[in-house]
């Protein structure tokens, strides 16, 4: 199998689709942890609601594409009402109180869910864009998954230029760095501060509307994917986005060759990653507040 | 005036009657519950010891009890020692690994000691999902119970084994409310309260973080062979981090730092995951909701409550010694 | 006697402390001064350790504490009140006088005995109350107290762990004349078998009670000398004085 070059082709092309579903989300989480010191568990809880908004978007159009766009404004307007009921209050509280809260957050959103779209898996099975499978160096792989692959590069390339080379990157970076400065320096940190909420919450939304496609979706599954992506968050360092690239890109790494390899010890490998990362780098590997 | 000590003290004192009162009256159905909300309060009030009182938040308690209960399993279940020493034996081996854990964790802060107690967490959930011997996901059934029929207890009665569990239960609220009025348990609030003036007095703060961290783990191992011998079957899932969640969300609901608080959330946690799961297929729903509004008020949890209460009335019984305070 | 031999400390390429030395023998009252981010509190995390020097030595009776953590030197005797109020907000004052003598009795491993049980515990606590002049307010809530107490309290639990070196920074910032007057008061009657270092922008405070005197500017030391030497001196006028000493 480890000879065998279209195992290691597959296997390079799963982990960076995965690492591409881990970015989308984990950038958004990190911004919000690095900018408002927000802690938020509820973060995989958006992306859930992104799969199961844009199931009812293509079930009830016949249309995928119009999903990719529906679910994440969707989520957004969700992540605007919660950051205005609760989270705003919140931001003060501490990591313990935002802990709650947020777990708190999780399950009611999951409750939701499932009294919404019941607790069965559900998929997208027309109208599929990209559908089929494109030969990569010899190898059958299924076309959609580059696609996957396409967004969360592109989405990285826009941020980039965004935080890099506009006038909010530079806001949000110097809100980041130190929020007080910054907001004597007459940047309305507060619309800075909820701008970045809301493009976290999109970002989780497509994400979430992304992976119906490829996968299926349940009302749990904001559980199982928060955890690796707060580890994505933790090792890349609070606030960075070249820290969530990274982060998410090795983590997606570890996971899928972990599962392929020796499957019995793949998640362990991940929190031993953490570990050893927050051991050596208490603050992460490319932490923003040196 | 009655202080804010007595209150507790009352509280406390009602809390136990309460749980007695409930034994006396109740059934097959009532044992359990009892039995339940027994581990939960001491799993609480072990998590308390260290994000009430010394100011770590760990999300990874539900490993550390998840842990006992495999450890105890494994003693017994698979190599055959008999369940007194198997219980102590993991209550041992819990505390050596808290121990471990303690001198990895204390080094981060914040959010990070938050994370890296839910990523240790995790990989003991992992490693006991996958682990065959131990019986994996299927999780391990027929744990024993301890005999206790040379003193005349006999704990397969559910009724006697709810009763145990009540005196399990208030033998730990005393311990450790005995521990935290020695100088020792005041260290551990003042490294709470200001970690670096502790540290410019000369406590060495990190050793008292790493020993509060492992009592606490020993706590936590207890209540874990005590799930073991309650239900008999143990699962993976005890030592997932919804478990540690759900624990914390039992001692912000109760009062944070009040060891008895901790008794009270478990008690409604359980009583509301039970009851209202007869109702609604959604409880979780409002359970969330009901942590939300608590932790958004703000004031400590029922404790909190009460106590801001006992203000209000004695604020309005004397208002000048209201004023001159 | 604390010795202080060529300590330095740099953040990146700005130098904070540069080549600083200090004498400071038992019952001496030494005062530090210099103008605002002169490295005067710099110095001092530096004595407890808080950070790291660069380069240089600290030596407390012979023994070489320059790598030790701030715990340990307090335990050694060195013991230091903060510029900003630094208490346990949450409890009372007994119970943040008990912290400090706790350690003084070596009690703090003492998981066995209940605090209230233990009658030495108490009489420090009660005699370092009445050495700051707090004995009246011992049962109230610090977060309740005025700030010039809660000053009081910083120097109590400073004292309370009976160090060979007390550290005071700024011991009378934001105080009334009066509440200063009641420091000052304390610091001349302070036991002589103690070492006192001060830092103080209130010079009236400095020449009444300081020994010797240490100027610093820009992290170095710009003169070391007696009060007299100081008032006298032409560079410390132009540089920090200004010429408006009288």
């Amino acid at each position: 199998m480890l000879t065998d070059g279209g195992f290691w082709i597959v296997q390079i092309l799963n982990s960076l689709q995965l690492s591409m579903l881990l970015f989308l989300l984990s950038v958004g989480l990190t911004v919000i942890f690095g900018l408002l010191n927000f802690v938020n568990l509820a973060h995989g809880s958006l992306y859930m609601l992104g799969a199961m908004i844009g199931y009812s978007i293509a079930t009830a159009t016949g249309s995928v594409w119009l999903s990719f766009f529906g679910a994440p404004v969707a989520v957004m307007i969700i992540g605007a009402v919660l950051y205005k009921l609760l989270i705003e209050r919140m931001r003060t509280a501490g990591p313990m109180n935002q802990v709650l809260v947020t777990f708190g957050l999780i399950f009611v959103l999951m409750d939701i869910a499932r009294y919404i779209w019941g607790t069965d898996q559900l998929g997208v099975t027309g109208n599929i864009p990209f559908y089929g499978t494109i030969e990569v160096f010899g190898q059958f792989y299924p076309s959609y998954r580059l696609f996957i692959i396409a967004v969360g590069l592109i989405t990285y390339a826009v941020l980039y230029v965004l935080l890099e080379r506009t006038r909010l990157g530079s806001e949000v970076r110097a809100g980041v760095d130190d929020g007080e400065t910054a907001s004597c320096m007459g940047i309305n940190v507060e619309a800075t501060f909820f701008g970045v909420f809301l493009l976290g919450c999109a970002l989780a939304g497509l994400a979430g509307a992304i992976a119906l496609p490829a996968f299926s979706a349940t009302p749990d599954m904001g559980v199982g994917i928060l955890v690796p992506t707060l580890v994505v968050v933790v090792v890349g360092g609070l606030g960075s986005l070249k820290g969530a690239i990274v982060g998410s890109l090795l983590i997606g790494t570890t996971l899928t060759f972990g599962t392929a390899l020796i499957p019995n010890f793949a998640g362990i490998i991940m929190y031993a990653l953490l570990v050893a990362v927050l051991l050596l780098k208490p603050e992460g590997l490319y932490p923003v507040r040196a | 005036m009655m202080t804010s000590e007595r209150l507790r003290q009352l509280i406390t004192f009602v809390t136990f009657a309460a749980l007695v009162g409930y034994w006396s009256t109740t059934g097959y159905f009532g044992y359990e519950l009892i039995a339940e909300i027994a581990v939960f309060a001491i799993l609480a009030m072990s998590l308390d010891l260290v994000a009430g009182y010394t100011g770590l938040v760990s999300l990874g308690h539900g490993a550390l009890f998840g842990f006992g209960a495999y450890m105890f399993g494994l003693f017994t279940v698979k190599l055959g020692i008999a369940p007194a020493t198997g219980m102590a034996a993991a209550i041992v081996a819990t505390t050596i690994c808290a121990l471990l854990v303690a001198m990895v964790v204390v080094r981060v802060h914040g959010i990070f000691f938050i994370m890296i107690t839910l990523a240790i967490g995790e990989m003991g959930y992992e490693f006991f999902f996958k682990y065959r011997y131990l019986g994996g996901d299927d999780g391990l059934v027929g744990l024993p119970r301890l005999d206790l029929s040379g003193i005349g207890v006999n704990l397969s009665d559910p009724s006697v084994f709810a009763l145990a569990m009540i005196v399990v239960t208030l033998c730990v609220f005393l311990v450790l409310a005995y521990l935290l009025r020695t100088p020792y348990g005041r260290v551990l609030t003042g490294i709470h309260e200001n970690p670096q003036r502790m540290r410019a007095l000369g406590f060495p703060i990190r050793a008292y973080r790493i020993s509060a961290f492992a009592l606490s783990g020993a706590i936590a191992g207890l209540a874990g062979t005590l799930t073991a011998q309650h239900t008999q079957f143990i699962t993976p899932q005890l030592l997932h981090w919804t478990t540690s969640g759900e624990v914390l969300v039992m001692i912000i609901l109760g009062g944070l730092g009040s060891l008895v608080g901790p008794i009270i959330g478990a008690a409604i946690v359980t009583l509301l995951r039970h009851e209202l799961s007869s109702y609604t297929d959604y409880w979780g729903f409002w359970l969330g909701v009901f942590l939300i509004i608590v932790v958004v008020s703000r004031k400590d949890g029922i404790v909190g409550w009460l106590d801001y209460l006992r203000q209000l009335v004695a604020e309005r019984r004397r208002p000048e010694t209201a004023e001159e305070a | 006697m604390l010795s202080v031999e060529a300590l330095e400390k740099s953040f990146g390429a700005l130098q904070v402390t540069n080549q600083v030395s200090l004498q400071v023998p038992t019952g001496i009252r030494h005062a530090i001064i210099g103008p605002n981010g002169a490295g005067k509190t710099t110095l001092f995390n530096l004595l407890t350790g808080e950070l790291r020097p660069t380069a240089g030595r600290i030596v407390l009776d012979d023994l070489d504490i320059t790598h030790l953590t701030p715990d340990r030197r307090a335990r050694l005797g060195l013991s230091r009140s903060f510029q900003r109020n630094n208490l346990f907000t949450g409890l009372t004052v007994r119970q943040n006088l008990a912290m400090a003598a706790i350690v003084h009795e070596r009690r703090g491993r003492c998981f066995w005995r209940p605090l209230a049980g233990l009658s030495t515990i108490a009489e420090r606590t009660e005699e370092i109350a009445d050495i700051v002049g707090i004995a009246d307010v011992l049962e109230r809530p610090v977060r309740e107290l005025s700030y010039g107490i809660q000053r009081q309290i910083e120097v109590g639990l400073a004292l309370a762990t009976a160090p060979k070196v007390l550290l005071l920074d700024e011991p009378t910032s934001g105080m009334s004349p009066e509440e200063s007057g009641r420091i000052m008061h304390l610091i001349t009657e302070l036991p002589r078998e103690l070492a006192v270092v001060i830092i103080e922008h209130d010079m009236h405070l400095v020449f009444e009670v300081a020994d010797r005197i240490t100027v610093l500017n820009y992290g170095k030391v710009l003169l070391d000398g007696t009060p007299e030497e100081v008032r006298s001196s032409d560079v410390v006028q132009e540089t920090y004085l200004g010429g408006g000493l009288d």
